[in-house]
């Protein structure tokens, strides 16, 4: 016991040094108009992590400023923006979700810059095809896609087909160029005894899957009126109807395993990256790891066959907090990031540029992949996410997912129980 | 922690006949009964289901990314893999954040057991007219969700101009700790012998010589106890050192761990490393001070 008080004592005595000690150190470093305080979440060796390194390497060279920059993680920008951004800590530049939920309520709060005069100064509009340039305006009610520009994405998703080349080559299979022809591909693995497609219904694959269904029935109308409320969507139409239909259709046929309603995305990815099954199909955030981590086989990728539309978007974007303290650094070290050397190194690093020179892409599978990019945006075919327009529908979505592949609704329920879901969500949103 | 469930159950009391022997005490060479070994096992059971993710972190921590993916989370590394963990370490400058945990810590457990102790003293002893109503006051600060508080916390720290300073969070965590101390502290002190206390002002002793003199002395295994209690807690703590904390030279262990959550991909071994690196420093405070934990809360007020 007396031994145990003493280090306890020791423990004391520590903790009261250490009182001391941070009593000096507590006083935050005053910001001066020389330094860009900076803030992004990709780590270091990611594609935006490399190019940012060397866009912070430029504009220090360039401006003689210096940039304080601190990599935060996704969770803490998350879940304090709005607290950070109302202070006197706010950075001067930051990495944020694109949104309604995010970047656009903070545009909606004043919170974030008005970025309309130097999007002219710079012409980053003339830089970003028009579908890319939908999640970085908002309107005053924070609804994407109309109103000033809040922030400048730098970077771009989509989702495609990733396939196993060895097992196709094995299968004796061709890459499919039309719907008809993808199914006829599952179904020869499934007379082969392989389920196709790795599915998560827990978590966003297997949602994206639905939208990617109804949007080979759609027209950019469609896509309008869902996602940003310009009619009204028609939950037994055409579109969703063979979305919903055709899930139910490919898990009867083996095309979807039931087991994917408790698999989560990296359950799904996993699975494909040991070869379990052939397909995968899910966003470009894979890229970069399958082609790290999926060494055991050669791996392709292609576009949904026969869809105009794909879901995806420009990604997260450069935003410049109202109280900033050096606005006019924070532009300039935007404008670098949107060079074409810089573009190229995100591209040649698995990531999609959106101001790119294709020439400049060095890397065979990253051509592939900004490919099949370039060749969405140029049919304006960029068409953002299923669970978007409503705070909740992306819970809801994977719940009525689930019900299908288990079989307790029919897809003729499952819509309805959607529609009204989503319908409601937007009400509150829309008023 | 499974050591101490273990060793718990076998000084477990006797179940079944040997418990109506007429001696208290048990003595070390009573024959083991089946209750006593059906009671181990259940108890190495329990030990064991407590301990499974503790070992999925052990197991994935020193597993490489490309052994995960080719065998998922439930088999043992094929070889020993340290990569995720030194790249962990460097990305978020570990032993910062380390000391910035420990010292936010340990200075929340002393000054909440001092805090609890001067007011289970008014308390317990002194016994203030509507005492129970103040304890549940007090334990408002225990049984809110942080949720509740973190915006009114926000404005009032924003405004003293303590807002991203570790301070902060120091004062929080005194507070909602102190409340749980002095509710456990003020109804140990309620039972407090009279007798001790009459003692003690005969002699001369003030309320503030009777405090240090003669309460502290007594209540010293409970308080350390608490201290512990304490450390672990605060250790632990992710949401308001997240909203409190914005520059990484403040931050603490768990809120550098979320760096490692993505917006859709995770990276499970190096959060397992990750999270080892977090568990190992409290676990490792535990293996120290266990012998006071035990006793603490056993020991008698009066010796």
């Amino acid at each position: 016991m007396k031994k145990n008080t003493r280090t306890l004592a020791g423990v004391a005595v520590l903790g009261v040094s250490a009182l001391l000690l941070s009593g000096c150190s507590a006083g935050a470093a005053e910001s001066d108009s020389n330094t860009l305080k900076l803030w992004h979440f990709e780590s270091d060796t990611s594609a935006m992590g490399i190019a940012w390194e060397e866009a912070i390497t430029v504009f220090e060279e360039e401006t003689g400023a210096t940039v304080e920059f601190e990599e935060k993680s996704f969770e803490q920008i998350r879940s304090t923006a709005s607290q950070v951004l109302n202070s006197n800590e706010a950075p001067d530049i930051l990495e944020y979700n694109k949104g309604n939920a995010t970047a656009g309520l903070l545009a909606s709060q004043g919170l974030l810059s008005d970025m309309d005069d130097i999007y002219a100064e710079y012409g980053w509009d003339d830089a970003l095809a028009p579908s890319l340039q939908t999640t970085a305006r908002y309107d005053e009610n924070g609804i994407m896609g109309s109103g000033a520009f809040y922030g400048v994405p730098n970077y771009g998703e989509f989702v495609e087909v990733f396939y196993n080349k060895d097992m196709f080559a094995a299968a004796g299979l061709e890459v499919p160029t039309t719907l008809a022809e993808f199914e006829a591909v599952m179904a020869a693995f499934v007379a082969q005894g392989v389920t196709p497609l790795a599915e998560s219904a827990a978590e966003y694959p297997l949602g994206q899957l639905w939208y990617q269904l109804a949007l080979t029935q759609a027209d950019r109308g469609f896509v309008d009126d869902y996602q940003l409320y310009t009619g009204d969507v028609d939950w037994s139409g055409r579109e969703l109807t063979y979305a919903t239909e055709t899930i139910k259709d490919w898990t009867d046929a083996g095309y979807i395993s039931t087991d994917a309603t408790g698999f989560k995305a990296e359950d799904a990815g996993t699975a494909f990256i040991n070869g379990t099954y052939p397909i995968f199909y899910s966003g470009s955030w894979w890229h970069n790891r399958f082609t790290t981590e999926a060494t055991g086989f050669e791996w392709g990728t292609f576009l949904f066959p026969e869809a105009e539309m794909s879901p995806g978007s420009a990604g997260n974007m450069w935003v410049i907090p109202e109280k900033a303290a050096n606005k006019d650094l924070a532009a300039e070290f935007i404008d670098i990031t949107m060079r074409p050397e810089i573009q190229a190194l995100i591209g040649n690093n698995g990531g999609i540029p959106v101001a790119a020179n294709t020439e400049d892409i060095t890397d065979e599978k990253s051509q592939e992949l900004i490919g099949n990019f370039n060749t969405l945006t140029e049919q304006d075919g960029i068409a953002f996410y299923p669970d978007w327009p409503t705070a909740t529908f992306y819970d809801e979505l994977n719940a009525g997912l689930q019900e299908l592949i288990n079989d307790t609704k029919s897809p003729a329920e499952v819509n309805e129980q959607l529609g009204g879901q989503y319908q409601s969500g937007v009400d509150d949103i829309v008023g | 922690m499974t050591s101490t469930i273990i060793d718990e159950a076998a000084k477990a009391p006797v179940v079944g006949p040997p418990a109506r022997q007429p001696r208290k005490r048990r003595s070390s060479t009573t024959r083991k009964t089946l209750g006593d070994w059906m009671i181990l096992v259940v108890a190495i059971l329990i030990g064991l289901l407590i301990a499974v993710p503790f070992f999925l972190i052990l197991i994935n921590s020193f597993k490489s990314p490309a052994d995960y993916n080719a065998a998922g989370p439930l088999t043992l590394p094929t070889e020993l893999y340290l990569d995720g963990m030194v790249n962990f370490w460097q990305r978020v400058d570990f032993p910062q954040k380390l000391w910035n945990s420990f010292f936010i810590s340990s200075v929340v457990a002393i000054l909440a057991v001092l805090v609890s102790l001067l007011n289970a003293f008014a308390l317990g002893i002194g016994r203030v007219r509507g005492r129970t109503w103040i304890v549940l006051l007090i334990l408002l600060a225990n049984m809110l969700p942080q949720e509740v508080l973190l915006y009114p916390l926000y404005f009032m720290f924003k405004t003293v101009g303590l807002y991203d300073n570790q301070w902060a969070v120091i004062i929080i965590f005194v507070v909602i700790q102190s409340a749980f101390g002095t509710y456990l502290l003020a109804s140990v002190l309620g039972t407090f012998p009279k007798e001790i206390l009459e003692a003690a002002s005969l002699d001369g002793a003030n309320k503030w010589t009777m405090l240090w003199r003669v309460v502290y002395p007594i209540t010293k295994p409970t308080l350390s106890v608490l201290v512990i209690f304490f450390f672990i807690w605060t250790w632990n703590e992710f949401l308001i050192p997240l909203t409190f904390l914005v520059s990484n030279a403040s931050q603490t262990v768990p809120v550098s761990i979320a760096v490692l959550q993505g917006d859709r991909l995770m990276d499970v071994t190096t959060t397992s490393a990750s999270a080892l690196l977090g568990l190992l420093p409290t676990l490792i405070f535990f293996l120290i001070f266990q012998r006071t934990l035990t006793r603490g809360i056993t020991a008698g007020a009066v010796k």
